[in-house]
């Protein structure tokens, strides 16, 4: 006997279903559309609704923590009906945020406690001085000196030999009330203070006084202009560096850099675009590059060489060394910058020829180095740096990944603009693929967070084996045998904006699991270097472009990131320009970067085979020793059996 | 005062294999060979005895090979020109079992045919009661052309079909469950590629105890002190409990040995070089004897001489020497 029962959503109309039924069944008949990206297979949590009133009987609970259980959330194509309930359809994009684990950088917030008066070391003085007279014969220079000292205790400045040209004149024109810009000497206590600039006149208290943040990456320079007053940050512009016409990663920039009729073109190039980029900015907030009278530079070493135009080549061949690591502290007028000419450009410290003031920055910013907490912190883009400790220690090293994950390297691969697939689903029945595109429209190809889903998908569904191989024995029309050896196609040309076919091949595949087991090698050998299983991270901070989209369960999946809760992983965009942003307002924060650069001991993987063995153990999904991935196994076998 | 050994405790132990079956089980072999199911590194008798002895085949070719030295070609003689005399003459040299080889081409240059391979396949089954391991030529599409109607041909038989890798293995594995056969899994000396490839097989269905791995070694003098690494460091892996490194490991010698500068060539080299028979035997007895110690389960030889004194080796090796 087959009784049925009562099934009401939210305000719809109730409907009566078989004892047995799934809610999406249920819904169907209601008229409710529920999101099923897996087809129904209880695997993408997509459907999840919650029982108000009444049971229902979780076939899986795969999605569901304990907590979802307890709070009455179920999946709905895993819900049989075997009583009369009540059930609430939470809005889709609620859900979606709370499953993709999307937790990008907030806008940004300005450091606690900041003081300008007290952290800031160029300070904008206004100035009452008493006028020269026959009884007190003391020079301009000497006069402006006094008033320093007496007005803001600056006992030694220093003056370049433009503004001397100057400042007679501007003590008139301003009748002795002056402004003074200065650069205090907190962070270099033997050094005395600079003047940088003066004003005839008093300015209102809320003109901001410029400084910038900037990042420059392989393949990305990003500014961030800032009031240095409020410590607010008024435009952020990012622009490819120009320098990628000459090279896509650092070792044929070396290259190029390393040929004699070549040099200074590299730096020609980077000075361009961050001069680009901060007229773009200074647009946006009404400001004048000349007006900026501070800049905090971090990049890899490579890039810092680059911008100063110091030879690289030693950092090419082995034993890979630095010219220098140490911060500097140069004027913009020695790098053509288009900032004031007197403005300090603070290049931040570095560690070790691939760990850069990047890394070093980003430890202060992503908190690593003031936790108590055993943490890794990944700052990946085409180079995958990483560090492993807490605010008592931190080992760092670094590895080269590719640009695979940034959509390069690969056939269809994009950046993660329109039209870039972000997100894929594949039915393990039909193998069927399930595509969210950047935009919605049309999809033009992959990008970095598509390819780890797509991949991460193929695997589970069984298309690809756990060496990467595309099964061309399938029986779908997604599967070929194409230029490149196995292909599965994403999209059909009918269905992309460009009328061809999105795949991705083997050769693909091959590259992705390099770049993932690269990655993942350089934790596994630091991690084994401090006796720290990866099991025990209590969290995982993930910096850099890249981090801002990818969907940690997948990068689990395709063993990317280790095996742990995914609330232990967090996400805080460019944690690079965030940290030299920080230095820039607080000298003491810059002084605190010098510290961690002095406390991080690098390790150099090509010093002996761990990291290769390592690398060969990644190579494979998720990884050759499966009891890393313990999550992973129990979904592959449920999805087996399912 | 007794010496008391250290001895190491292992949680693991190597899988045991039993290749070719005899009329009880389903097939026609005279006897079956049994391998592996070691429990401590190779011949450390105070922790532990051998439980199966490395075993020896012996390589034969479908036709006449062009390709091999003429000092193994003159040593097995007529028997070259048919797979069933030869086999018959490698059971007579001593071998525990047979490697037939497949050729990509027949003596004329055509392409071999998966009749011709099912004929030789047949016919070193006649010719001994040895059991059997085919191999394809080496070439994944060609391997699989061959290899799968020499497994139906010789259903029941439980032969060993070589060789998988990484990039081709579904459909060795598929006909061998089909077939009641093994397969033999080859990664390029890396103790990660060898546990990876042994999964990829496992998970295509086919259980551990019809798998064996071939880590891929370098004769003496061209890497053999790699790939003895390689075996050593994968013996302790299973003996230390990982599943997926426990397969018994075989070795292709005489493949590796033969193809050396020392073991080819007989004319213009140095007189310190010795008599050049003998130096291509001792090239390959001592390749052999080096692997076993590393914990070769099975060896693959190709001279009857080479056999013998292989052999006399492991005589040696098995029993517990007297502790004085």
């Amino acid at each position: 006997m087959t009784s049925t029962h009562k099934v009401t959503f939210d305000n719809a109309a109730p409907v009566e279903v078989p004892t047995g039924a799934t809610l999406t069944e249920a819904a169907a008949l209601a008229g409710i559309v529920l999101n099923q990206p897996c087809g129904g297979q209880g695997r993408c949590g997509r459907c999840v609704v919650k029982v108000q009133q009444g049971e229902i009987r979780r076939r899986s609970t795969l999605r569901l923590s304990e907590g979802d259980i307890g709070q009455g959330y179920a999946l709905a194509c895993q819900a049989v009906v075997e009583g009369d309930v009540s059930i609430h359809v939470p809005p889709q994009e609620k859900l979606e945020r709370r499953l993709v684990t999307d937790l990008t950088a907030s806008s940004v917030a300005i450091p606690d406690g900041y003081c300008y008066a007290e952290h800031q070391t160029v300070q904008r003085i206004p100035l009452r001085i008493d006028p020269p007279s026959m009884e007190d014969q003391t020079d301009d220079w000497s006069r402006l000196q006094r008033s320093l000292r007496q007005t803001a205790g600056i006992d030694k400045i220093s003056i370049s030999l433009p503004m001397l040209r100057k400042i007679g004149q501007i003590l008139r024109d301003g009748d002795w009330e002056v402004t003074a810009i200065v650069e205090k000497s907190q962070s270099r206590e033997t050094d005395s203070a600079r003047l940088l600039d003066l004003f005839p006149i008093h300015f209102p208290k809320e003109k901001p006084l410029w400084g910038v943040a900037i990042d420059i990456g392989t393949t990305t320079v990003s500014v961030w202009l800032t009031n240095l007053i409020t410590g607010q940050v008024l435009a952020q512009t990012a622009e490819y560096n120009q320098q990628i016409q000459h090279g896509e990663d650092v070792i044929s920039r070396i290259i190029y850099d390393s040929k004699e009729h070549n040099e200074g073109v590299l730096q020609k190039l980077v000075i361009e675009t961050i001069n680009k980029l901060i007229e773009r900015a200074c647009q946006r907030a009404k400001a004048k590059p000349e007006e900026i009278y501070k800049a905090v530079v971090v990049g890899n070493s490579i890039m810092l060489h680059l911008l100063l135009n110091i030879p690289a080549a030693t950092i090419r061949t082995s034993p890979f060394i630095n010219v220098f690591n140490e911060s500097q502290h140069i004027l913009a007028r020695e790098l053509d910058l288009t900032l004031h000419p007197e403005a300090p450009v603070e290049v931040l410290p570095t560690v070790a020829s691939y760990v850069g003031a990047d890394i070093t920055a980003g430890a202060l910013s992503s908190g690593i180095a003031d936790t108590e907490k055993t943490t890794l912190f990944l700052d990946v883009g085409t180079n995958g740096e990483m560090v492993l400790g807490n605010k008592d220690w931190m080992v760092t090293c670094a590895c080269s990944a590719g640009p695979a994950f940034e959509g390069a390297g690969v056939v269809d691969g994009m950046r993660a603009t329109k039209g870039a697939i972000e997100e894929v689903w594949i039915n393990a029945d039909t193998y069927e693929p399930n595509i969210r595109v950047i935009g919605g429209g049309k999809p033009r190809g992959l990008c970095g967070s598509g390819l780890i889903a797509l991949l991460a998908e193929l695997f589970l569904a069984g298309v690809v084996d756990k060496s990467g191989n595309i099964n061309t024995t399938l029986n779908t029309p997604r599967v070929r045998t194409g230029a490149h050896e196995g292909e599965y196609v994403v999209a059909f040309a009918a269905e992309t904006s460009h009328g061809k076919d999105i795949v991705i091949t083997h050769v693909d595949i091959d590259n992705l699991l390099r770049a993932k087991a690269a990655i993942f090698a350089g934790y596994v050998v630091l991690a084994e270097g401090v006796g720290v299983p990866l099991n025990t991270l209590e969290q995982v901070l993930i910096g850099g472009s890249f981090g801002q989209y990818i969907n940690v369960e997948k990068a689990i999946e395709i063993g990317l990131l280790p095996d742990l809760p995914w609330e232990n992983f967090h996400f805080l965009g460019n944690t690079a320009v965030r940290g030299a942003y920080y230095a820039l307002l607080n000298w003491q924060s810059k002084q605190r970067v010098n510290e961690i650069a002095g406390k991080m001991t690098y390790i150099e993987l090509s010093a002996d085979n761990a990291f290769y063995d390592a690398f060969m153990s990644a190579l494979f999904l998720p990884h050759t020793d499966l009891s890393l991935f313990p999550t992973v196994v129990k979904l592959k076998e449920q999805n087996q059996q399912g | 005062m007794a010496l008391e050994l250290p001895k190491d405790k292992w949680s693991g132990s190597v899988q045991e294999v039993v290749i070719g079956a005899t009329a009880a089980d389903g097939g026609t072999r005279t006897a079956a060979v049994t391998v592996g199911g070691e429990t401590t590194m190779p011949f450390v008798h105070f922790e532990a005895e051998t439980p199966n002895r490395p075993v020896l085949a012996l390589e034969i070719k479908d036709f006449r090979p062009n390709d091999w030295s003429t000092l193994l070609l003159d040593v097995w003689g007529e028997a070259t020109n048919d797979p069933g005399a030869w086999a018959k003459a490698a059971e007579e040299a001593g071998a525990d079992l047979l490697l037939l080889s497949l050729s990509l081409t027949d003596p004329e240059g055509n392409p071999n045919t998966p009749e011709a391979a099912v004929k030789a396949a047949k016919a070193v089954l006649e010719g001994s009661g040895l059991p059997l391991m085919v191999y394809g030529p080496g070439q994944a599409e060609v391997d699989n052309e061959l290899l799968v109607p020499v497994a139906n041909a010789c259903q029941g038989e439980r032969i060993v079909l070589g060789i998988c890798e990484d990039k081709n293995y579904r459909t060795l594995v598929a006909t061998a469950m089909a077939n009641g056969h093994l397969v033999v899994g080859r990664a390029p000396m890396d103790v990660n590629l060898s546990k990876q490839l042994n999964i990829l097989i496992k998970d295509a269905g086919l259980p551990l105890d019809r798998v064996l791995m071939d880590p891929t070694t370098g004769a003496l003098g061209y890497g053999i002190e790699y790939g003895f690494s390689v075996m050593e460091r994968l013996r302790l892996a299973a003996l230390r409990g990982d599943a997926m490194t426990q397969s018994p490991m075989s070795v292709n010698v005489g493949f590796e040995t033969w193809k050396t500068k020392e073991s080819k060539v007989g004319d213009d080299v140095p007189e310190t070089w010795g008599d050049w028979e003998e130096r291509a035997i001792s090239w390959e007895t001592i390749t052999a004897i080096t692997l076993i110690e590393a914990g070769a389960d099975i060896v693959i030889l190709r001279h009857p001489e080479s056999l013998k004194r292989v052999r006399a080796a492991i005589d040696n090796l098995i029993t517990a020497p007297e502790l004085s």
